[in-house]
């Protein structure tokens, strides 16, 4: 009879590393795909059309997930994704975009609201008889670089100085587009109220 | 602190980007001057509105599939 030797234990399998690409997976789940919304409804107004705007987006987040090795762990993904959104729209999207013609800005001064309703609605109450549709296509009619600042700061609620990342512009800059923008669209909403009857124009 | 300089820095004072001395000054102010005190309620308003009426719609549940079966393949 041959002996047999034993055979040898086999040593305990150390546990398998979790795969760069399911590690990769999660932490573009986790950091990146939670924008999803504000990345839509940016590309939305920046382009005009749900349809383009879609492809956008899938483009952007595409781009961003190639590149997501160069995004640094737990920093400002929001702020990363819609640069890579932005410079995209720029570069390729821009020139295809169907976006509603914009205003002259140098044919409108815009002008502080509150002074004419102070004596007619002073809580503004006229707001709550637009609707958002409404809203939608003033802010649609803003020129680029007012529409922008405004979507990004008073809908996705991005700081002065994330704003500036993204547009690659002075803080200075941000601040000032912000304050002509909130008053352009202001005043919009405002002659579209009194044209619509929901205030009275102030009696001069 | 004059009113012209406090609205100019209303925006500013709303979105919580003004150096604190700044910001202390101006909300002294609006406390003590009820018209700056009515337009400062009025820009908050409109910001609150502004937000309210152009945040509703998300991406669509289409786009998202598409998306992540682009990027996963499922």
């Amino acid at each position: 009879m041959t002996s047999h030797s034993p055979p040898p234990t086999p040593p305990t399998p150390p546990t398998p590393p979790v795969p760069d690409a399911d590690q990769k997976r999660a932490s573009f789940e986790r950091e990146a795909l939670v924008h999803l919304d504000t990345m839509y409804r940016v590309a939305l107004r920046l382009i005009g059309n749900a349809a383009d705007a879609e492809d956008l987006v899938q483009e952007a987040v595409l781009r961003a997930y190639r590149s997501w090795e160069q995004y640094t762990p737990g920093t400002n993904a929001r702020g990363w994704l819609l640069t890579i959104l932005r410079n995209l729209f720029i570069n390729e999207y821009r020139r295809r975009t169907r976006h509603p013609e914009t205003v002259d800005v140098d044919t409108i001064e815009p002008y502080a609201v509150f002074p004419e309703i102070q004596d007619e609605d002073p809580q503004a109450t006229f707001f709550d008889r637009i609707v958002d549709d409404e809203v939608l296509r003033a802010m649609d009619e803003l020129p680029q670089v007012f529409r922008e600042v405004v979507m990004l700061s008073d809908v996705e609620g991005l700081s002065y100085e994330e704003i500036a990342k993204v547009l690659d512009v002075p803080v200075g800059t941000v601040k000032s587009r912000l304050f002509r923008g909130r008053r352009l669209l202001q005043t919009r909403l405002y002659e579209y109220a009194v044209s619509m009857g929901y205030i009275k124009a102030r009696t001069p | 602190m004059k009113c012209r300089e406090c609205v100019e820095h209303l925006y500013e004072y709303l979105d919580r980007e003004l150096t604190p001395e700044l910001e202390q000054e101006i909300r002294a102010h609006l406390v003590k001057c009820p018209p700056c005190g009515e337009q400062h309620d009025f820009e908050e308003l409109f910001l609150k509105f502004l937000h309210a009426r152009c945040s509703t719609a998300g991406a669509p549940l289409a786009l998202r599939r598409r998306i992540l079966m682009e990027l996963f393949d499922e």
